[in-house]
């Protein structure tokens, strides 16, 4: 079995961020690092070897040159290979066009299962997975709190904490399951397994590899344009009220207004 | 959107009736927030997937859903998110479509991406305010974990905008909804994933802290084991799981395994509500992702107001029962 | 040659022959042992000078011993009893051959039999207070509190016994030799003459015979003695001579050693294939390290300073070393064994001892429980005290950098302190972004680097202020910084901070076994401050003090470290800040184990008090070198404490027990540990409150009262009552 688990090198969160001047992220001017929810799709996929699972893993990503780094962070903690899809033309692509190269990576290389983060933690477009699914006609499990792989009858179930009821999903293989960060601490590779990470292979495409024309990429080929960027105000500390009685309704007021109650 | 269609569409999430209590069922408030905006970009119309009681249109209609479009097949409920992609694919293939607004939450992203890749469209999720604009809706959107703030076109086939709760106010616009009812025949890839069973949240007490949507957290303030009592039920108001302090575990007012922290459990909930929590280093290295934090505590100087979005300055014990009460009166 | 000196010489070199071939089977044993273990650090064995001095001030002198004054110099008296018996001993096996035998010159000296005489008679004195002191704090009496709690007691007995037995059998060839008339001294040996009237009614024969036997007698029992302490933990008497020249000077303490593996440094970049990455194996440890086993006496001293210890945890560094040196020795023949057919040939018990996991559960038969290994604070009280020079620190790190960066097995919650350090640059994972936020109350502006948009600082800068994580994320230690800033900005002196280019020093990482996170932020910092050109460095925190004085050397960064209570001692004595107003009050001062037992920094915090007006100090029982650990150092602040009681707490404790109104420390780590454990003692509305600050803030109450009444952060918009906004 080939599980493929998509993986992103994202801006490390609590860094400063800037943007270009072609509205942009400027990803060379912050530390990167391995989405810290991906590590969670990592982890499982890890797991369901450890577990006895006959399969190869093989992680995804497309990105910069400086996104190997987001492989080799993956491969240290376990699995066999990396693919690291890297272009000029891709650069200012939105979720379509990533989807589209993706979905074109993962009919070249082969999968069973594809394995996602529930977002990524920079643009918190949790719908890439998704598209995906929609792209290569396969069954998809989103938000996932666990997993379980029936490789006999070729079938994967989840189980999903939704806002009212717990539900047990089954899709059959090949399907694509993304999972959340309740699936399960992801493991802090030893040095030893690092230093193994940075032997495992890793291949690089371009699109030319994938068949995909560079036209159908990039900001060009965007289904959205970005129009300004600016810093949001940072947060403010909210609001304090001091409670004469009529606090609880304030409280109230708010918790409804934020659709907690 | 060169020849824009009159309909902005919303796909409505509802939350379907409670015989238990005789509570009838109702439209979430994000979808009704959402015809606000579907207002101000052209005329609204809901699609709902699954039985549309009466109840439910007539919210529709009030909030100014001219159009309700009704799907209701065993498929929707008995899938993931695919049969509402055919769904939502089957209403803008009727030609009156010019937008489509979701949920910008977990299941709303995942139909808007799909149908984002079936119409060939640009997609735009976590817009926090959306206008209209010349050549299509002007979105806002909050990007990298919230510290930026981008506004965007879709350039590209229908717009799909996947819209935060809170982006825009509920109000009422009432129209006389009418109800079509639209039959769709379901790919089948869209049937891949079944759901198999589905347990009710209620059965299984309050979610696992580190799990939890929502956590409700007594530090020093709440004053003895007794006293979490009232912590408990506004946890359980919301739904959440119940945090504490080291200061309340070390007392033992609450179990270890239920501390919060640089030593205990990390959570990220969407919110939390500190009560009686003084807010140390140590306290917050546990739950600084929190989205939205609400804290009370009778120090106006405590630094855990300086993180909260509402503060409160006052009494734990006389306002959380206080709260409880006032959730239970608004959902009466 | 008579019958009688036949038999002495035949039994008496027999028995010698046997013992020396029993002795010398074991050494080699230890031997071959010690060179399988890793070798050391290049330099270590050089030296000579300091060595010479350390032996002759600690072996002979028995420096360390003596701070235990009864017991100390009843150790004093032992050993030097045990050279000058050491001239016994060259007699008796002088007359196995000669009868009369005389050691040459001095031989026949009545001052020598006096003194060996008196000296026989003290050691069985000693021998005396010994077992009183082991009856009296007998482990079965006194439980964990005993320092000789687990120490292997039937051996201590053994050879209690064993040196009784030489000193009588001594006295008693001696006696009869008065008798035969073949004693070499005709005075002075006044216990023999005593012991010769008692055997006088034997006759000539009957004391002829005593002699023969006697001498026989004295000589096995030297013998058996020699046999016995190569087999047990009295190896200590030869071993200590060698462990103590070889120590680290001048002690063990600082500087953590860089990971090596073959006397190498590994390199982190590119590690070699088979390079040991810290002590996964006893044989992993170097021969100085099994030298070190070798060396313990068991006597505890460690174990009864020891802050995890006297809280109810497994560790004892006493045990510690004791586990590994037993798992060491009884591993030898499986170590040893030629190849896997030999090993396979083994008693299972050896095979068994040979597979044993180093770290592991009871369950998994491990020789050291995780619980034990994670349970030290790194504070150094035991290298303080081992009268031996072991280095107990370097071993549990040594232990630690195995299961970290090999088996990835360590406690969870140390683990979300990694990752912050790894993606933060801070342990509470907030980022560069929130640590300048310290400087916002201040009256006036704290320059940071860039801020005047050079890259570099400026010449007029006198010292770069290095922060810290705490200094500049925990509430408590804000304060300090603030204080400290104050106080600068005060005295005149022109400082910078690196703002959010600064990260955390790494020191926890490092004490956790996380040597190459540590060496990826060292390095980092060592960059910037080499980019910007600093040169003299002030921190606040012990920790990053001792990083940065101590370790940074190792990943190539020199510079001029001081600790603020050191520049601030200074400005107080050159007369640019003046403690004028007097500070009523009663106050404590903790030492912190990395400021004061790790760097001896114990003055000038001490000096800054001193100047202030109205302070009354009060020390604590444990204070300077034997200062009670706060419970935060070796990373132990981010895990959780679950075993016994809280270190912080216990330290607390004693520190209240002084009734201050103040407990002042100097490092922030301290301050939190002590005002979480002040605050658990006073509960939640004392009746006296009891403050814990730094003693900068002290010194700032006294310069400038003013400033110091700093009021709390403002919340970030002023309350209004609820019924007036809008929701
Ligand atoms: C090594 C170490 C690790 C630690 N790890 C953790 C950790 O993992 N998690 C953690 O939480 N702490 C941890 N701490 C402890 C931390 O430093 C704080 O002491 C602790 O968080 C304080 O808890 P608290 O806010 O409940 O209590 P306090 O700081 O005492 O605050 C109580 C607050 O309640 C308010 N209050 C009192 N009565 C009322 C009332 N009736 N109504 C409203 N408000 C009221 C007070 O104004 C005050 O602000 C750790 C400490 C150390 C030293
Ligand atoms: S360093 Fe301190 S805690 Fe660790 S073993 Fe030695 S005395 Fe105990
Ligand atoms: S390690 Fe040192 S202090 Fe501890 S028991 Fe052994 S000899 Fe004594």
């Amino acid at each position: 079995m080939h599980v493929v688990v998509l993986v992103k090198h994202v801006p490390e969160p609590t860094a400063t961020w800037s943007f270009a001047d072609d509205l942009t992220l400027d990803r060379a001017a912050v530390e990167g690092r391995l989405s810290e929810l991906d590590e969670y799709a990592v982890e499982q996929a890890v797991r369901l070897v450890e577990s006895g699972l006959d399969a190869r893993v093989t992680y995804l990503t497309l990105g910069p040159a400086k996104a190997v780094e987001g492989l080799r962070k993956a491969l240290s903690m376990g699995g066999d290979d990396g693919v690291h899809v890297v272009d000029p033309a891709v650069h200012g692509s939105d979720a379509l066009a990533t989807s589209l190269v993706l979905a074109k990576a993962l009919q070249h290389i082969g999968f069973d299962l594809v394995l996602a983060g529930m977002a990524s933690t920079d643009a918190e477009m949790s719908v890439v997975p998704a598209m995906l699914a929609e792209r290569l006609g396969v069954p998809q499990v989103t938000f996932g709190g666990d997993l379980a792989v029936d490789a006999a009858a070729g079938t994967v179930t989840v189980h999903r904490d939704g806002d009212d009821a717990t539900e047990e999903v089954v899709a059959a293989l090949p399907a694509v399951v993304s999972l959340t960060d309740r699936t399960g601490q992801p493991r802090y590779p030893s040095f030893k397994a690092i230093m193994a990470g940075k032997k495992k292979p890793v291949q690089t495409l371009t699109l030319a590899d994938l068949g995909v024309a560079p036209e159908q990429v990039g900001a060009a080929a965007a289904g959205v344009v970005v129009r300004s960027v600016s810093v949001r105000p940072p947060k403010q500390a909210g609001q304090v009220v001091v409670d004469d009685g009529t606090a609880a309704a304030v409280v109230a007021d708010f918790l409804v207004a934020r659709g907690f109650a | 959107m060169s020849d824009p269609a009159p309909q902005v569409l919303v796909l409505v999430e509802t939350v379907p009736a409670d015989p238990a209590t005789g509570r009838p069922a109702t439209v979430r408030r994000p979808s009704l927030e959402q015809l606000t905006v579907a207002r101000r970009l052209g005329t609204p119309a809901a699609l709902v997937c699954g039985p549309a009681d009466d109840d439910v249109v007539a919210v529709l209609g009030r909030h100014g859903a001219a159009t309700v479009y009704v799907v209701d097949a065993p498929e929707v409920g008995g899938y993931l998110v695919g049969p509402k992609v055919d769904a939502v694919t089957a209403v803008v293939a009727r030609g009156d479509v010019g937008c489509v607004l979701v949920t910008s939450n977990a299941e709303g992203k995942e139909v808007g991406g799909r149908v984002a890749v079936r119409l060939g469209s640009g997609i735009v999720t976590d817009a926090v305010d959306v206008q209209a604009g010349d050549g299509g809706p002007v979105v806002t959107q909050a990007v990298v974990a919230g510290q930026w703030l981008a506004t965007s076109q879709v350039v590209r086939g229908v717009p799909v905008i996947a819209v935060r709760p809170n982006a825009a106010p509920v109000e009422p616009a009432p129209v006389q909804a009418v109800v079509e009812k639209v039959d769709v025949t379901f790919a089948p890839a869209s049937l891949g994933a079944r759901v198999v069973t589905r347990t009710p949240r209620a059965a299984t007490g309050r979610p696992e802290l580190t799990a939890a949507p929502v956590v409700v957290a007594g530090g020093r303030g709440v004053g003895s084991a007794e006293g979490f009592a009232v912590v408990e039920a506004l946890a359980d108001a919301l739904g959440g799981a119940v945090g504490a302090s080291r200061a309340a575990t070390d007392e033992s007012w609450y179990g270890h395994q239920f501390q919060i922290g640089q030593t205990g459990k990390t959570v990220a909930p969407a919110l939390y509500v500190a009560a009686g929590i003084s807010g140390a280093i140590q306290h917050r290295a546990g739950m600084q992702s929190a989205r939205t934090v609400v804290a009370v505590n009778k120090d106006a100087k405590a630094p855990i107001f300086a993180l909260a979005d509402l503060g409160v300055v006052g009494d734990l014990h006389t306002l959380l029962p206080q709260v409880v009460a006032e959730i239970a009166r608004r959902r009466a | 040659m008579t019958r009688g000196m036949t038999f002495r010489l035949l039994v008496g070199l027999l028995v010698t022959a046997a013992a020396l071939a029993l002795a010398g089977r074991r050494l080699h044993v230890l031997y071959r042992l010690g060179r399988l273990a890793q070798p050391v650090a290049p330099g270590r064995t050089t030296g000579a000078a300091a060595v010479l001095r350390a032996e002759v001030v600690e072996v002979l002198g028995q420096r360390r011993l003596l701070r235990w004054t009864l017991p100390g110099l009843a150790h004093l008296l032992t050993f030097w009893g045990f050279l000058l018996l050491g001239l016994t001993i060259v007699e008796g096996y002088g007359a196995l051959f000669v009868r009369d035998f005389a050691l040459p010159v001095v031989g026949r000296q009545a001052w020598l039999g006096a003194l060996e005489d008196t000296v026989a008679l003290l050691t069985l004195a000693s021998v005396v207070v010994f077992a009183a002191i082991r009856l009296r704090h007998a482990p079965a009496r006194e439980g964990r509190r005993s320092r000789f709690f687990g120490s292997h007691l039937d051996g201590a007995w053994l050879i209690l016994f064993m040196i009784t037995n030489v000193v009588w059998t001594l006295l008693l060839y001696r006696g009869a030799q008065v008798n035969t008339g073949y004693f070499p001294f005709r005075s002075g040996a006044y216990a023999s003459e005593a012991v010769a009237r008692l055997l006088e009614p034997l006759g000539e024969r009957g004391n002829t015979v005593v002699e023969h036997v006697g001498v026989v007698l004295a000589v096995t029992v030297v013998m058996v003695f020699l046999v016995l302490v190569v087999h047990s933990k009295h190896l200590h008497i030869g071993a200590a001579v060698a462990n103590v020249a070889l120590a680290r000077r001048p002690r063990a303490l600082g500087a953590l050693q860089p990971v090596r593996s073959g006397g190498r440094e590994v390199d982190f970049e590119d590690p070699g294939e088979d390079d040991l990455m810290g002590v996964g194996k006893v044989e992993d440890l170097t021969w100085k390290g099994l030298l070190d086993l070798a060396s313990c006496t068991e006597c505890g001293r460690c174990q009864s300073q020891c802050p995890a210890w006297n809280t109810g945890k497994p560790l004892s560094p006493k045990l510690f070393v004791m586990g590994l040196r037993d798992h060491a020795l009884a591993k030898a023949p499986y170590l040893l064994a030629a190849d896997d057919a030999a090993r396979a040939a083994l008693p299972d018990a050896a095979r068994a001892e040979g597979e044993r996991p180093l770290v592991g559960t009871a369950q998994e038969n491990g020789v050291i429980d995780p619980d034990v290994l994670w349970s030290c604070t790194t504070c150094g009280a035991c290298v303080e005290q081992c009268p031996v020079d072991i280095e107990h620190v370097d071993h549990v790190v040594d232990l630690r950098r195995h299961q970290m960066l090999m088996e990835s097995a360590f406690p969870e919650e140390a683990g979300i302190m990694l990752r912050n350090l790894e993606h933060a640059g801070d342990p509470w994972g907030r980022g560069g972004g929130h640590r300048l936020e310290w400087a916002e109350p201040l009256p006036f502006e704290v320059r940071v680097l860039g801020d005047d948009g050079a890259d570099r600082l400026p010449d007029d800068v006198e010292y770069l202020f290095w922060v810290g994580c705490a200094g500049a994320l925990d509430d408590a230690a804000q304060r300090t910084t603030r204080a400290v800033a104050t106080l600068l900005h005060e005295a005149g002196v022109s400082f910078m901070t690196l703002g959010g280019a600064e990260t955390c020093t790494g020191d926890a990482a490092r004490r956790a076994g996380n040597e190459f996170l540590f060496r990826m932020l060292a390095q980092a910092n060592v960059e910037t401050l080499d980019a910007v050109g600093a040169r003299r460095i002030v921190v606040t925190c012990a920790h990053c003090f001792n990083a940065l004085a101590n370790e940074y050397p190792q990943v190539g960064g020199h510079y001029e470290v001081v600790h603020h209570t050191q520049l601030l001692a200074d400005l107080v004595a050159s007369g640019r800040l003046t403690p004028v107003t007097p500070v009523e009050t009663t106050l404590t001062y903790h030492d912190a184990c990395y400021l004061g037992r790790h760097n001896r920094i114990f003055a000038p915090p001490r000096e800054l008090l001193g100047a202030v007006p109205g302070v009354r100090l009060a020390e604590p029982p444990r204070t300077r070198e034997r200062s009670f650990c706060c419970g935060a150092g070796g990373a132990r602040m981010w895990m959780d404490e679950t075993i016994g009681t809280r270190i912080g707490h216990e330290r607390a404790r004693e520190l209240l027990e002084l009734s201050p109104d103040v407990v002042t420390a100097a490092c922030p780590f301290c301050i939190l540990m002590l005002g979480d454990g002040v605050a658990a003692h006073l509960g939640p509305e004392p009746a006296r409150p009891v403050e814990v600050t730094d003693v900068a803030e002290i010194l700032l109450r006294s310069v400038l009262p003013a400033r110091a009444a700093e009021p709390a952060p403002e919340p970030a918009e002023p309350a209004e009552p609820a019924g007036g906004t809008t929701p």
